[in-house]
């Protein structure tokens, strides 16, 4: 740990959070850690299905109708964060780290691969081969993706983050262009697997991960424990 | 990299001042290079007030975005809509064809709080 680093403290939601409530969450806390008020912060959640379109996504990479998105009960959501369209749902690891980036030389490039290099080392543990795309941030297997990446940073600290996918419903994703690129598929850990893999399995390995490769030490919010156990 | 008759400011934006009490602003090549390739800028209208130290628009590489943030305040009186088509302008031109909005300012004892070319090299290179 640098001389700096004061570690993360890490928030795991046991239900599903609505996307909005969680973009106004990392607001604020965004602020305090501008402000020096708290440490780095990590949220980990799933959301309940939402469509999301990045600050210059295009709305014409959702290719579901209003209709069908109602029908589905998915809900959409123009947001500030790079990249273009993405789903998220049950199933589906949201992680958002607010990071101070001015104490990690300002580097979003490095701050992004140490991101893909966390998930890449979770599903090596599940003797998954993932790696990168040189063009596109995220993480894939062959040609398919399992995680996405979109970020802000704000006077150099993070917000938005990455989505593992570990056993959303994939037919979901039919509904959009992820990322707005033709022919991606999405996957995701128990489809590569063909088993079951339990959130809270994912959870572990991820923080442990984390705390790895950003050479930080992650302290999980009072009241985990009975947290873990809806997991 | 680092023109000495520029202005410079904390969020790695440069102003140029221009006849009639008109500013250039745009981003530092620091920034363009930590960015790397530049795919979307969204700039103001003309006619917007910005604010000193204020996002006056957003910039995108690697599926983040970031804040622009004005280095002075006024109106804006030009844009470089070239960006909507040519983004890399930014990347490869960062002073010149990359500039960003022309602004009338409104109070120009403000860019005495704006840095030097050597302390923004200093600040850079902490």
């Amino acid at each position: 740990m640098t001389s700096l680093d004061k570690g993360m403290l890490c928030f795991v939601y046991p239900v599903l959070v609505n996307y909005s409530d969680a973009y106004h969450l990392q607001r604020r806390l965004l602020r305090s850690r501008l402000e020096g008020q708290i440490a780095n912060t990590l949220l980990l959640m799933e959301h309940s299905p939402t469509i999301t379109i990045g600050k210059f996504g295009k709305l014409e990479n959702v290719l579901a109708s209003p209709v069908q998105l109602e029908a589905e009960g998915i809900s959409l959501v123009f947001t500030d964060r790079g990249g273009d369209v993405t789903y998220h749902g049950p199933g589906q690891l949201i992680g958002y780290p607010i990071i101070d980036l001015r104490e990690r030389a300002r580097d979003i490039h490095k701050y992004i691969h140490d991101l893909e290099e966390v998930i890449i080392r979770v599903l090596g543990s599940f003797s998954i081969g993932a790696g990168r795309d040189r063009r596109h941030a995220g993480v894939w297997v062959k040609d398919e993706a399992v995680a996405a990446i979109g970020l802000k940073i704000k006077r150099g600290v993070s917000m938005h983050g990455f989505a593992l996918n570990v056993n959303p419903n994939l037919a979901h994703f039919s509904l959009i262009k992820p990322c707005g690129l033709t022919d991606n598929k999405a996957t995701s850990i128990c489809r590569l697997l063909d088993r079951d893999v339990p959130m809270g399995a994912v959870i572990e390995r991820l923080l442990a991960y984390f705390s790895e490769v950003f050479d930080t030490e992650i302290k999980l919010a009072p009241g985990l424990d009975s947290v873990r156990s809806c997991l | 990299m680092y023109p000495s008759e520029l202005k410079y400011s904390t969020e790695h934006t440069w102003l140029k001042l221009e006849g009639d009490n008109k500013g250039r602003v745009g981003i530092t090549y620091h920034h363009q290079n930590q960015l790397k390739q530049v795919v979307f800028v969204e700039l103001p209208e003309i006619g917007t007030e910005v604010t000193q130290m204020e996002p006056f628009g957003v910039i995108e590489s690697s599926k983040a975005t970031n804040d622009l943030y004005s280095p002075a305040g006024g109106t804006v009186v030009e844009v470089n809509h070239s960006l909507e088509a040519k983004p890399g302008l930014v990347n490869h031109d960062p002073y010149g064809e990359g500039w960003m909005i022309v602004i009338d300012l409104s109070n120009p004892d403000e860019l005495d709080s704006l840095m030097s070319a050597e302390e923004y090299i200093a600040l850079i290179t902490q």
